[in-house]
């Protein structure tokens, strides 16, 4: 990219590109901050829950599909790899290759999406469902219920928090392949890697505290 | 266009895509490591806190390399730290409410009621309930 | 020099930020923080009429000991929508989303705030959440109290749940200012304006978006789930599923308290430097009270459990908040010794900021210390849900929150709009406001101590005068509001042309004309000194000294 061309992203507040681009990270970095605030709630009621039923979570918590929870965290894992990567090559104007490795961090994306579908359809299936919705005989004890209500809702804003990661990663795909961020300006891509690795880092604590209980 | 410091001034342009694939590997094997641990069955608290340990160095690992927080000086690492230290605020005293409270003001749980001696046996499951009742507003 | 132009022109005859883009649509779009000030100053004090209104049928009801002029269903959804209203939607957004938005860049040194667009995105935020609880006001309401407990907010039929939507989005845009505002003191500031030149207003201004950005995450979660449960009964909070109800009070209140000191630190900003303009003189002990600032927004985040005494939570942590309580208030007092100090030997100018000022303080300090006596845990058995907590938060938001930003108002009406408002009827109406706001609120603290408890929509005949007494206090207060809205809307048209500064205040943001132009400084500006500094001129107090690189 030119310096021109640079100009064209410079906002007229900004004394420099460079103060524009470290305001715009502390900013994410700020909303991401509230994103934690936002999940920790969430937490705070699992860990009260935890601490006052620590056998139905156990029990509870053996009825989880280990297997696919260790697949879907390989696969955000890796979709993380390959939006860093993405960002790496934009930040080399090797435009192609950014997309070729954005698009597989959305490809990923989706399997870590079908994965959880096929989790609660099984779920649901067996009348493992929040509250009054569950049903599943062979574990009745206090507070087997409260483990799925938290398991829905934390995975629920997880999932919602991944879908528009994916909403965000595709705008920016189709930005780069078009060619409007290169190496002298691509913040907006670093800003939506910076919300794609959130999501990773939610879901890293997400998996051992319900599936490895 | 200058080399090595690009306008975005950022100092991770100086290094090349292997520091993301080393992060990457080292990220699988927690994850094998986690499982691991998992299936040993170590005792509490170990079993928790072992878990969350490995989940910290994960977690360390994509703030520090992927989200390139090594690389930025400035208040970021501050903004994040602060949030984190909040959040265990919150769940640190929330818990410790309910773990030093007479322990039937806590929700009915099995075994609670034989623990302070009121029933010599213990409780029976909790049968289904019936739906709360809807309180029409006033 | 040329013969001064008539009033009219000279204050709109250059294009200053009000007239330079003409027509609703202008608005509409704008990007220019001091245009977002002013929509935020429309938007807040129809929110505050509007929270006032509840409060003044609240009052009427309770004229008498049984019905008056409401029924109780009425009654409850009347302090539910009052408490509501006052505090989303207008004590946390008013002086941050008027006077923050205002005067952060012109105090800085910069063209505008870090995020223009977002700055306009949280006005229709506002907007939007607030046409949203609107709307279910008109249908009925809710009637939970402000602080919607489990399970009564989860299982009630009344309208919760466009209340609890409506509060969630404004809750996003204080986040989204609080952002703004903390990068924009974080990368804006001008060449040579270092962390210890900031404006006092900019050090408080900057704990509140702090305290925004952490807390209201956690209310946002916590209204999801109260609206997630009254709709599909999860059990989260419902102890018949393995739920706990006080968790609930929990997650509300590690927002809920830090929420007021999101309401009063902004107030403490304005006082600051109120403070300073009107005595002349330095802020004494400016660290201390930079730092204080801080130390507010952080341990203010320690002592949610003492809303909790009384409501199962274990004697352990009731230990720990009463004693966090009790320290939060050090801070506060550190300001105000501080503040006092700096009067101390100053030139003080009486004039409505300062009268304003004055309630301030004594409002602050009565209230702050029957907040630390409510910290002891003894005796909030005793006070819990009566109205001497009710007088006590009062004092703080009425006489404390709402006296600076009156005095904000009129410190900044001039800069803001060019014009002068009558100073006789501002000593009047702040006459009448302090005087209205003791005979409101004093005879609460002594209903409280008797006993009357609060959100009752009846009492015992010997509650009877002092409620009395209270409501027609209350009436004084909303007369004495209604004539500040009378003469500063008259002062629009027909004030005195103020010129660039007209209280001679060495503040950085009378460097620019009043109203300013719309692009803040033609150059950027370089800061040489300190703010407010009175002490040290040559020049005989013309001016601070700001030079401006092309």
């Amino acid at each position: 990219m030119q310096p021109e061309t640079q100009a064209v992203h410079l906002a007229h507040h900004f004394p420099s590109l460079r103060t524009q681009e470290q305001a715009a990270r502390l900013g994410m970095w700020l909303f991401l901050a509230t994103e934690v605030l936002l999940f920790g709630a969430l937490f705070t009621a699992y860990s009260l829950y935890r601490y006052l039923f620590p056998h139905a979570f156990e029990g509870a918590s053996a009825l989880m599909h280990t297997s696919w929870g260790t697949a879907n965290t390989l696969v955000l894992i890796t979709s993380s790899l390959t939006v860093a990567l993405g960002i790496h090559e934009v930040s080399r104007g090797r435009n192609r290759r950014a997309t070729l490795y954005l698009l597989a961090t959305l490809a990923f994306a989706v399997a870590f999406l079908v994965i959880k579908y096929f989790e609660y359809s099984h779920h649901i299936h067996e009348g493992q469902l929040p509250g009054r919705f569950y049903s599943f005989a062979e574990l009745q004890v206090a507070g087997a219920s409260m483990f799925f209500t938290l398991y829905f809702l934390m995975t629920g804003l997880h999932g919602l928090h991944v879908l528009i990661g994916m909403g965000v990663l595709a705008f920016l795909t189709v930005q780069v392949w078009r060619g409007r961020y290169g190496p002298g300006y691509y913040t907006p891509v670093e800003l939506g890697g910076l919300y794609w690795h959130l999501v990773d880092l939610i879901w890293i604590f997400l998996f051992p505290l319900l599936y490895l209980i | 266009m200058a080399h090595g410091t690009s306008a975005a001034g950022n100092e991770e342009a100086h290094h090349g895509a292997a520091r993301y694939v080393v992060v990457w590997l080292a990220l699988v094997v927690l994850t094998g490591a986690t499982f691991v641990a998992w299936r040993v069955k170590l005792p509490e608290p170990w079993h928790l806190l072992v878990a969350l340990f490995i989940a910290g160095a994960k977690a360390l690992l994509v703030v520090l390399f992927f989200m390139h927080l090594w690389d930025h000086r400035g208040p970021s690492r501050l903004v994040l730290a602060t949030s984190l230290v909040f959040v265990a605020l919150l769940i640190g005293l929330v818990v410790a409410d309910n773990a030093t409270r007479f322990p039937l003001a806590n929700p009915p749980r099995d075994g609670n009621y034989v623990r302070t001696g009121i029933l010599p046996e213990p409780a029976p499951a909790l049968p289904s309930l019936p739906e709360p009742p809807r309180v029409p507003g006033r | 020099m040329p013969p001064s132009p008539p009033p009219s022109e000279a204050v709109y005859n250059r294009p200053n930020y009000l007239t330079a883009d003409r027509g609703v649509w202008s608005w509409l779009v704008t990007l220019d923080h001091k245009r977002i000030g002013v929509m935020y100053l429309v938007l807040t004090t129809i929110g505050f009429a509007l929270g006032g209104l509840f409060a003044l049928i609240i009052r009427l009801e309770l004229l008498t000991p049984g019905p008056t002029i409401i029924d109780a269903q009425t009654y409850n959804r009347m302090f539910t929508l009052h408490g509501v209203v006052m505090i989303f939607l207008f004590m946390i957004p008013a002086i941050p989303g008027i006077f923050g938005n205002f005067l952060l860049p012109l105090m800085l040194g910069a063209q505008d705030v870090a995020f223009p667009r977002i700055n306009l995105l949280t006005v229709y935020l506002y907007l939007l959440g607030a046409g949203i609880a609107l709307w279910g006001m008109i249908h009925g309401g809710a009637d939970t109290g402000w602080t919607f407990y489990t399970p009564y907010s989860t299982t009630t039929t009344t309208k919760v749940a466009p209340i609890l939507l409506g509060a969630f989005i404004l809750g996003l845009g204080s986040i989204l200012t609080g952002i703004n505002f903390i990068v924009t003191i974080h990368t804006l500031r001008a060449p040579g304006l270092t962390w210890m030149r900031l404006p006092l207003f900019v050090w408080a201004i900057y704990a509140t978006s702090v305290i925004q950005v952490l807390a209201t995450p956690v209310l946002g979660m916590t209204l999801l789930l109260v609206a997630i449960e009254s709709v599909f009964g999860f059990g989260i909070f419902d102890p018949g599923r393995g739920g706990d109800p006080v968790l609930f009070q929990h997650l509300f209140w590690f927002y809920s308290h830090p929420a007021v000191y999101i309401m009063i630190l902004p107030a403490m900003a304005v006082v600051s430097e109120v403070v300073q303009a009107f005595a002349r003189k330095n802020m004494f002990g400016y660290k201390a009270v930079a730092y204080s600032s801080l130390g507010i927004a952080f341990v203010g985040f320690f002592t949610w459990g003492h809303h909790l005494f009384t409501s199962g939570q274990s004697a352990f942590n009731a230990g720990i908040f009463g004693i966090l309580s009790m320290f939060v208030g050090l801070f506060t007092a550190i300001k105000v010794f501080n503040w006092t100090a700096t009067l101390y030997k100053g030139a003080i100018q009486f004039s409505a900021p300062f009268v304003y000022f004055c309630g301030f303080l004594f409002f602050l300090v009565f209230g702050g210390m029957t907040g630390i006596a409510l910290a002891t845990v003894s005796l909030d058995v005793h006070w819990q849900d009566t109205y001497f907590v009710v007088a006590h938060f009062h004092f703080i938001m009425v006489g404390g929150t709402i006296m600076a930003f009156l005095a904000a108002v009129h410190y900044w009406w001039p800069k803001m709009f060019g014009r002068m408002y009558s100073e006789r009827w501002a000593l009047v109406a702040a006459g009448l406001i302090i005087l209205g706001f003791n005979a409101t609120f004093i005879p609460q603290f002594l209903l409280g101590n008797m006993g009357m408890p609060r959100r009752y929509y009846s009492f015992p005949e010997r509650f009877w005068p002092l409620n009395v007494a209270s409501t027609a206090g209350a009436s004084l207060l909303a007369f004495g509001f209604l004539i500040v809205l009378v003469y500063l809307v008259v002062s629009l048209a027909w004030g005195r042309v103020a010129g660039p500064n007209p209280w001679d205040s060495r503040g950085y943001e009378w460097d620019t004309p009043s109203p300013p132009n719309k692009e803040n400084f033609p150059g950027t500006p370089v800061i040489t000194h300190g703010p407010h500094e009175y002490q040290d001129t040559e020049d005989g107090g013309a001016g601070s000294e700001v030079t401006h690189a092309a």
